[in-house]
């Protein structure tokens, strides 16, 4: 069984990679966290803050679209190209097929985040050089350089604010929070796409998904905040929208993170589960609807 | 006694698609009882939209029918044991274009459980067989028709199933690819394979299969042996070889007087090829070196 998933996950991932749309949509990715160190800003922490805000912002962005698209197109493609014909004739379940279809998916995130990851983590690196250099130059031209302790502490606070703001070690939690986001995403389009007859439907529908799901915790806290003026029927409305949709604003903790404030570990692993349950109720749903479907 | 195991049986198989816009069911299947016999070649026939297809969708899984059922080998067809007894060659079959022909064998391979020396094996032995040496290494979006038709046939076979299920594969194909194809089934019913196949080349179907049932509009109208449905047993063809001259021709209608035989009932004709028989005699001669 997980050899049937594997060969179909790794068919996927070939004919993803081989697809030149994502290979776009990946080089657009990379050269938007590239591009992020020209736009210069003042002070040198405001930089690397923007440079972390923008790639983060951009690993998100793009992976959505790929996790999205990529889905969205697996199935009307299977088909309408009538492929799917072929492998459910062979000793494969339909759990299978698109539980494999699904693994697919996962490992081209995977390769996409983790390629954005270093081109991030490169441009990172090269920002904390620059600034360690301008910094540097600024010392050096301080009268009283080299003599004064005081001078010389001064420097080393500047450098390790620096280093310490460029090598967080919560910016792994934040990467591995947007993947997580990431895989909802691709399984909340692997449902539509379960019952959806086309590639755009699939799309618009999973978009309205991923914006509730944003927009879900807001509403909450507009419509109950004030417990007296929230009315039984907006309460059942958002218990049964909690229930249904994940609450993707949970993962704006990222933002937290990104801000320099301390996300502890357990908070973050309480996510990754919220989204690893998330993701497996989805897909139980797909398989269920899937297995009764007409192809 | 214990009841045979048919290598595919259906029993009041019925399979009927709403149309819910013109609040109406269209019947693509009605209540069809089969039976395939092992080691038979066996012949779907019958007009677009007559139910062929869906018989064979049917038997494969592919869809669910609203009433009766369908069996492969005594088991279901959802079940994994009956899948790994059978191969599918749809009609107008489309593959990954972005795999080889190798990796398209490798896949389906895989996906049947076959790893390793006894894969590599196999797609050798198959390539050989459907002759696809040119495309091994070539991705099946460059692929012609027959190509592709071929490697369908060599993916249905790549496990080596029991029982094939071959939806119109001659569909698009020229004549000597479909002669290929002929033969091949033929190669396959040598073997002891049982093969279904849907086909409108009626020529064709004559020289390869055992027996054939004709569908019409959703309906099995026809079905028996070949030899029971072709044989005109009312009339006997005799062959003499040569041209028969005006005397002859005298002589052996005054023979027939003397047994009975007399007027319209008596016919004199010459054999005539198929234009396909010619087709291929025409262009392997040319080929000969």
């Amino acid at each position: 069984m997980i050899g049937r998933i594997l060969v179909i996950a790794r068919n996927t991932l070939l004919e993803a990679v081989r697809q030149k749309v994502l290979n776009v949509l990946l080089l657009f990715g990379l050269v938007m966290i590239a591009a992020s160190s020209y736009f210069s800003q003042v002070a040198i922490d405001q930089q690397i803050k923007f440079v972390k805000d923008f790639g983060c912002g951009a690993i998100g962005l793009i992976g959505v679209c790929i996790a999205i698209l990529s889905v969205a197109q697996l199935l009307p493609q299977e088909l309408h190209n009538r492929t799917i014909y072929t492998i459910l004739a062979k000793p494969v379940r339909r759990s299978e097929f698109l539980l494999g279809k699904f693994v697919g998916v996962v490992l081209l995130l995977t390769l996409s985040v983790a390629l954005m990851s270093i081109a991030f983590a490169a441009v990172l690196w090269w920002q904390e050089t620059q600034g360690l250099a301008a910094v540097q130059a600024d010392y050096v031209h301080t009268p009283g350089w080299g003599k004064s302790p005081e001078l010389t502490n001064m420097y080393q606070h500047d450098v390790a604010q620096i280093v310490n703001q460029v090598r967080d070690p919560q910016m792994v939690e934040a990467i591995l929070l947007i993947f997580a986001k990431l895989v909802m995403a691709a399984a909340m389009a692997m449902l539509v796409s379960t019952f959806s007859t086309s590639f755009i439907f699939t799309v618009i529908t999973t978009c309205g998904i991923y914006l509730i799901g944003h927009m879900e915790s807001a509403a909450r806290d507009v419509w109950l905040s004030h417990g007296a003026q929230a009315t039984f029927g907006q309460g059942l409305f958002l218990e049964m929208l909690s229930l249904l949709v994940p609450d993707m604003n949970s993962f704006t903790i990222v933002d937290e993170i990104l801000d320099g404030n301390v996300v502890p570990w357990w908070h973050t692993w309480n996510l990754l589960g919220y989204s690893a349950v998330y993701t497996g109720v989805l897909l139980a749903l797909s398989e269920l609807i899937f297995e009764f479907r007409e192809i | 006694m214990d009841s045979p195991v048919f290598a595919a049986e259906t029993l009041g198989l019925t399979k009927r698609y709403p149309l819910a816009w013109k609040r109406r069911v269209v019947v693509a299947l009605n209540k069809l009882d089969l039976q395939v016999r092992p080691g038979e070649v066996f012949g779907l026939l019958g007009p677009n939209g007559s139910g062929k297809s869906t018989t064979i969708k049917l038997l494969l899984g592919l869809i669910r029918p609203n009433e009766g059922e369908a069996r492969i080998f005594g088991l279901g067809p959802d079940d994994l044991e009956a899948r790994r007894r059978i191969g599918f060659l749809p009609e107008n079959p489309y593959f990954y274009g972005f795999l080889t022909g190798d990796e398209t064998l490798q896949f389906f391979g895989k996906l049947c459980g076959l790893r390793g020396a006894k894969l590599t094996a196999r797609i050798n032995e198959l390539i050989d067989l459907v002759s696809l040496q040119n495309g091994r290494e070539r991705p099946l979006r460059s692929y012609s028709k027959g190509m592709l038709q071929r490697i369908g046939l060599a993916q249905a076979m790549i496990h080596d199933p029991d029982l094939l299920f071959l939806d119109e594969p001659t569909a698009g194909v020229d004549p000597q690819g479909s002669a290929q194809i002929r033969d091949l089934i033929l190669r396959l019913k040598k073997m002891g394979k049982t093969v279904i196949f849907s086909s409108h080349l009626l020529e064709q179907v004559q020289e390869v299969a055992d027996r054939v049932a004709i569908f019409s509009l959703g309906r099995k109208v026809l079905e028996g042996s070949l030899d029971d449905l072709l044989t005109e047993k009312e009339a006997t063809l005799v062959s003499v070889p040569g041209e028969l001259t005006d005397a002859r021709r005298d002589e052996l209608e005054r023979l027939l007087a003397q047994s009975g035989f007399t007027g319209a009932n008596v016919q004199f004709s010459r054999p005539r090829l198929s234009l396909e028989q010619l087709y291929l005699r025409t262009v392997e001669a040319e080929r000969q070196p």
